[in-house]
């Protein structure tokens, strides 16, 4: 019993593997844009704020510091 | 001698008499399609709130500054029922603006971790681009959008671009001085919706005229007669010919050398005010009111904005 199943098991990833050499490049870009705008959404999500601050300090005139982190 | 010479007034009256000769090839730019109700938005749309809210911006620089923010009051929740069911927060937040001619970065952040950040950059003199993002920590639950503008010489068109597969392109354009007419389209993928609008624009110097229509059953109508300098009065139709589903509301705005007071009146038996009073130089005060009869909902806030 458990070998047959084995068998059947068998049988459909070499089935399988015949079609996926079609469309594999097509499966690939989407597993790469799906992985990029995670990406792309943790590094804005954690970042946007701190690159605002980094941008604004850099413009003249140049803020101090204690400027931007008194509350006054 | 005196009868001979003509009455000086005369000549400018002719002048103001006589209608200008349109340049058809020189008209101005029109607003943006999103932009199409702005005033009667502004005047019959404030941004009510409930509970307290200061405000305290802080500039660094001319184009930098930051701003925190605490909010303390009941927030809605969406539910099932017609009863409305608020729960009592509190946030704090924390933002950073980063204010150029060509670039603009707005971020906003939350207590509890949630990110509304905003970029629009020149990349040249037509061509501008508006990212808008709110992102929280929930999977699924973020959005995004992309809007690429052109604006041409007497048109603008624009094309949008969203999460969850939104596309969107509009397109609008003066067909005389006052009269702007424009046209949108979008497809939502998600949900497998595709809609159709036309909008139309009227505008002269006291009075504004506009009005919408969408595939997916939204008409729009607005009105906004400029009585005087500090006086202005509005009023909005919207009708959801699927739905049949009908919201009219009259409002005033009142722009004074202290203050600015805005009311409205719906047909849903809402009533609603906001006034922000200016306290000082860079002190403003603001209290919001919106009292809903039909669904017995009473909103009351007060606010202080400190800063710029």
């Amino acid at each position: 019993m458990s070998s047959k199943v084995v068998l059947k098991g068998k049988g459909k990833s070499t089935k399988g593997s015949k079609p996926s050499v079609d469309n594999s490049t097509s499966k690939l870009f989407k597993e790469w844009s799906t992985w990029t705008i995670k990406k792309a959404k943790v590094i804005t999500h954690y970042g946007f704020i701190p690159l605002i601050i980094v941008i604004g300090m850099n413009s003249d005139p140049k803020p101090s510091i204690s400027q931007l982190l008194s509350p006054v | 001698m005196a009868a001979l010479v003509p009455p000086p007034v005369s000549p400018a009256a002719a002048e103001a008499i006589k209608p200008e000769k349109v340049d058809y090839m020189d008209l101005p730019t029109p607003i943006p399609y999103e932009e199409i109700h702005r005033e009667a938005l502004m005047s019959l749309k404030p941004e009510h709130f409930e509970g307290m809210r200061v405000d305290f911006t802080k500039g660094l620089n001319q184009r930098f500054s930051l701003s925190h923010s605490i909010i303390m009051g009941p927030t809605e929740i969406p539910s099932q029922s017609a009863e409305t069911i608020k729960i009592p927060t509190a946030h704090y937040e924390f933002g950073a603006n980063f204010i150029d001619p060509k670039l603009m970065l707005f971020g906003r952040v939350l207590t509890d971790g949630r990110v509304n950040a905003r970029v629009k950059c020149d990349l040249s003199e037509n061509l501008s681009m508006k990212a808008n993002a709110q992102l929280t920590s929930e999977p699924h639950m973020s959005h995004g959008m992309v809007n690429f503008d052109y604006k041409g010489t007497d048109y603008r068109a624009q094309f949008q671009l969203g999460n969850g597969a939104l596309l969107g392109a509009s397109y609008i354009q003066s067909v005389t001085p006052n009269l702007s007419l424009g046209g949108e389209v979008f497809w939502a993928g998600q949900h497998r919706k595709s809609g159709l609008g036309y909008a139309a624009r009227y505008n002269t110097d006291k009075m504004v005229a506009a009005g919408q229509v969408a595939s997916t059953g939204m008409v729009a109508l607005s009105y906004v007669q400029k009585v005087s300098e500090k006086v202005s009065l509005a009023s909005d139709l919207m009708y959801n010919y699927m739905s049949r589903d009908v919201t009219a509301s009259f409002g005033y705005d009142y722009i004074l050398r202290q203050c600015r007071l805005r009311g409205k009146i719906d047909s849903n038996g809402c009533t609603s005010a906001f006034l922000e009073e200016r306290l000082n130089m860079g002190l403003n005060f603001i209290l919001s009111a919106e009292i809903d009869h039909m669904k017995k909902d009473y909103k009351f806030g007060f606010g202080l904005t400190v800063g710029e």
